[in-house]
C-alpha cells in the first residue's frame, strides 16, 4: 500500500497539528534511496542574517504534504549564537532553556561527552560558537538534490550577509546502508493528531506536545517555550551530533568474537538488535530475513512480551536501549516521554567489511544524527546519561550501548543464552563524537518573524 | 567525570592530621569538660591507629543542590504546610503507606529511604530521602507516571506549584538544606544493583545446596 493509499481523507480531519506551519523534516520519512547536503552556516551582520533568511523562506517545506517524500526539500534551524546574531530581543532570547543557551560543548558533562567523545576533540566548526544555521536538503534522487541545492545556494551567493564555513553531503549509500552496514531510521514514534497513520508496531501514538512546541504533551500540559508565541508555537529542536565510525575497530570486535561468518552476522545483529538487513532478532531470532528487514508493515511490529530475558534481542542492543517498549524495567520509567525524532543521514564512504586497519577508523565516514524533540536538550542528556552511558536501567550495571556509547578500558557487552549468558569483554568505542549542536527549528511563521521586522521596526527595501 | 583521587605520601597524611587535631582543639578549647575528655581520648585512638584510607567515594554536589557519595544522593527539604495540611498528609502516608505505599515506592527503583517528620506544631514539613543519581533526572518520569501520588504528599505544603508545573524543581530547591555532613555505608551500590546481589546471592546458596546434596 503506498502512502498516498494511507492517507485517506478521514486521517486528515483527525489532524490537530498545524501541519502547514510546521517543517516539513518533523513528519516526513527520510526516502530511499536519500541524496542531500547540510550547510553550516555564520551570519556577519543581523541585516544580511535576517536577510538571507527572508529569501530562504519560500523554499522552506511544510509538513502539509508530508506524505510527498517524493519532492526535495529543504530544512532550517538556527542556532543560540544565531539568536543572538539575528538581534532576538532580550527578553525572547532569554525565554529559551538554558542547555539551548549555552550549547551542546558546554554540557559535555551532564552528556557524558569526554575522554574520546570530549568536544576539544571535536572537528572545527563545531562547539566553537562560529554555526549559526543549519540549511539541510533531503531528496531521494541525485538530479532532485542538485537541482534544490542550487536553489538554497541562490539564497545567500553573491550576497555578504551570510558565510558558508561547512559542507557537508550525505548519502548515496549502497542499499542506504549507515556507515557500520545497517540499515537504519526503523521505528519512528507515531504522533498523535499529525494526520499519519502509525505503521504495526508503533504503538499508541505520542502526544504531539512532546515533538512540537504549542501542544499538550504526555503530562497533559504543553512544555515552556520561547517567547512570543508566534516564535515558539509549531517550532521545536533539534539535536546534531556527528559521528565518525571506527569500521577498522568495529570489524576487528566482530572477527575477534566469532569463528565462521554465520556468527559474525549473528554478534553484529545482537549488538544492534537488528540484522543488517532491519529485520528484528524478536522476529528473526537465528537468520536474517531480508524480506521483513524491508518492509516497514512488519519490520517494527514486535514488542518484547515473550523475550522478557533478553534472549532474543539482548538488553543492552541499541534498539532495544533507545526504545525499551514494553520491557520490565527496574527504575520506574515513561518510555514515551524520552523518544526522539531521528533523521539520521550517513556521509563518506559505504562501510566496507574487509577494513580492519587502525588506519580504517580515522577514513571520514560517519553519520549525522539528527533528532528531533520539543525538549531535544533534556531528552538528550537523558538518554546520554541512563540509557546510553549506563547499564542501571536494564539491570546491567555499568555496560553502556554497543552502538554509540563511549566506552572505557575493559568494557563488556552481555548476550543472554541459555544455560549461561555471553559476556564479551574488551568492547570499544565504535562511533566517536565530532561534533554536535543544539538548533531551534522554527516554524514557518517562527521564522518569517525571525526573517522580518522584530527588531527592524521597518521593512527595509531589498538591495538591488 | 572520573573523580580525581589524589594519592597522598605518609607525610603530608601525618602534617594533615596535626593542623585538623590543632584546629579541633582551638573549637573544643571552651567545651564541657566531657567533651574535651572525649576529644583527646579520640584524637589518641586516631595517632595510635593506622593511617586512614582515602574513601571509597568522594563526596560530591548532586547536580543543582544537595549531596551525592558514589552514586547515591541526599535531599533535605523543610517546608511550611498549609492550615490543616499535617492532619490530612499523616492520614495519608498512614493510609498508602499501611496498603499499597510501599510496593508503588519501590517500583519507583531509585529510592533508599523517605522520611516525613511534622515540625513545629504541625505547622512545618521536614521531608528527607536517599536515592540514586542526579536528583532531577527521573522526576519527568515521575510526573508523568504517579502524579496523583507526588501531588497528595507535596500537595499541602504552602506554594506547591503542582508536579506538572515548570516551576516544580525550583520550588523544592528553594527550600532545600544541603547536609552539611552525610554517612554512606555503600556508596557503589544503587537500589536496582543492591536488589540484583540479593538475588545473586540467593542464587548461589541455592546453587551450593544442590552441589552439595
Amino acid at each position: 500500500m503506498s502512502l498516498d493509499e494511507r492517507v485517506s481523507e478521514d486521517l486528515r480531519n483527525r489532524t490537530t497539528v498545524d501541519l502547514d506551519d510546521i517543517q516539513a523534516t518533523l513528519l516526513r520519512y527520510r526516502p530511499e534511496p536519500y541524496f542531500g547536503t547540510h550547510l553550516f552556516l555564520h551570519i556577519n551582520d543581523p541585516h544580511g542574517g535576517r536577510e538571507f533568511l527572508r529569501r530562504l523562506a519560500p523554499h522552506i517545506g511544510s509538513a502539509a504534504d508530508w506524505w510527498n517524500a517524493a519532492d526535495a526539500w529543504i530544512a532550517v534551524a538556527i542556532t543560540y549564537p544565531g539568536l543572538v546574531a539575528l538581534e532576538v530581543p532580550e527578553d525572547s532570547l532569554r525565554s529559551f532553556p538554558e542547555a539551548f543557551q549555552v550549547g551542546m560543548a558546554a554540557r559535555a558533562e551532564k552528556l557524558r561527552d569526554y575522554g574520546a567523545n570530549d568536544p576539544k576533540n571535536w572537528d572545527r566548526p563545531f562547539g566553537t560558537g562560529q554555526i549559526h544555521i543549519q540549511v539541510s536538503i533531503v531528496s531521494d534522487s541525485e538530479d532532485k538534490w542538485r537541482r534544490t541545492l542550487e536553489s538554497a545556494r541562490r539564497q545567500y551567493q553573491g550576497y555578504s550577509g551570510v558565510t558558508v564555513l561547512l559542507t557537508q553531503d550525505f548519502g548515496a549509500q549502497p542499499g542506504s546502508l549507515n556507515s557500520l552496514g545497517y540499515k537504519d531510521s526503523i521505528g519512528q514514534p507515531a504522533i498523535e493528531g499529525s494526520g499519519v497513520e502509525p505503521l504495526p508496531g508503533q504503538g499508541q501514538p505520542i502526544k504531539a506536545g512532546e515533538f512540537i512546541l504549542g501542544y499538550p504533551g504526555e503530562a497533559g500540559v504543553p512544555l515552556a517555550m520561547p517567547q512570543p508565541d508566534v516564535l515558539g508555537r509549531n517550532s521545536t529542536y533539534v539535536g546534531l551530533r556527528k559521528y565518525q565510525s571506527r569500521v577498522g575497530a568495529f570489524n576487528r570486535f566482530l572477527r575477534a568474537n566469532s569463528q565462521t561468518d554465520e556468527e559474525r552476522e549473528l554478534l553484529a545483529a545482537k549488538l544492534v538488535g537488528r540484522w543488517r538487513s532491519g529485520a528484528p532478532l524478536t522476529l528473526a531470532p537465528t537468520t536474517d530475513d531480508a524480506a521483513l528487514g524491508e518492509d516497514p508493515q512488519r519490520n517494527n511490529d514486535f514488542t518484547y512480551a515473550n523475550d522478557s530475558r533478553g534472549r532474543q534481542a539482548p538488553l543492552g542492543c541499541h534498539m532495544r536501549r533507545m526504545n525499551p517498549r514494553d520491557t520490565k524495567m527496574p527504575v520506574l520509567t515513561d518510555v514515551n516521554i524520552h523518544r526522539i525524532i531521528r533523521r539520521s543521514t550517513t556521509y563518506g564512504a559505504p562501510y566496507d567489511p574487509n577494513a580492519i586497519s587502525d588506519h580504517d577508523d580515522e577514513d571520514a565516514r560517519g553519520i549525522y544524527f539528527l533528532f528531533i524533540s520539543a525538549k531535544a536538550m533534556s531528552t538528550l542528556e537523558f538518554l546520554q546519561h541512563e540509557w546510553i552511558n549506563d547499564g542501571t536501567f536494564m539491570n546491567l550495571r555499568t555496560e553502556r550501548d554497543p552502538i554509540v556509547g563511549l566506552q572505557e578500558e575493559g568494557a563488556t557487552f552481555t548476550i543472554p543464552k541459555r544455560p549461561v549468558r555471553r559476556r564479551i569483554h574488551g568492547i570499544q568505542t565504535f562511533n566517536v563524537l565530532r561534533g554536535g549542536e543544539y538548533l531551534f527549528m522554527p516554524s514557518l511563521s517562527a521564522l518569517n518573524w525571525l526573517a522580518g521586522s522584530n527588531a527592524e521596526a521597518v521593512v527595509r527595501p531589498a538591495h538591488v | 567525570m572520573a573523580p580525581q583521587t589524589q594519592v597522598k605520601t605518609g607525610s603530608q597524611q601525618s602534617s594533615d592530621l596535626e593542623q585538623k587535631v590543632q584546629k579541633l582543639r582551638e573549637l573544643y578549647a571552651d567545651a564541657p569538660e566531657i567533651g574535651k575528655t572525649a576529644l583527646e581520648n579520640l584524637i589518641r585512638a586516631l595517632k595510635s591507629g593506622t593511617p586512614a584510607k582515602e574513601p571509597a567515594a568522594r563526596i560530591e554536589s548532586a547536580g543543582r543542590i544537595g549531596r551525592r557519595q558514589g552514586k547515591v544522593s541526599e535531599l533535605t527539604v523543610i517546608v511550611p504546610l498549609a492550615p490543616g495540611g499535617a492532619k490530612r498528609l499523616r492520614g495519608f502516608l498512614e493510609t498508602l503507606h499501611g496498603t499499597i505505599g510501599n510496593e508503588l515506592v519501590d517500583r519507583v527503583g531509585t529510592v533508599h529511604d523517605m522520611r516525613f517528620v511534622f515540625l513545629e506544631n504541625d505547622t512545618k514539613l521536614l521531608f528527607c530521602t536517599a536515592y540514586d543519581g542526579d536528583w532531577d533526572v527521573y522526576i519527568e518520569d515521575f510526573a508523568t507516571k504517579i502524579p496523583d501520588i507526588l501531588n497528595l504528599q507535596f500537595g499541602d505544603t504552602e506554594g506547591w506549584p503542582g508536579i506538572h508545573s515548570p516551576k516544580v524543581k525550583d520550588f523544592i530547591v528553594s527550600h532545600q538544606i544541603t547536609a552539611d555532613f552525610w554517612y554512606v555505608a555503600n556508596p557503589s551500590l544503587t537500589v536496582v544493583e543492591t536488589r540484583r546481589l540479593e538475588r545473586i546471592g540467593n542464587a548461589t546458596e541455592e546453587f551450593l545446596d544442590k552441589i552439595s546434596e
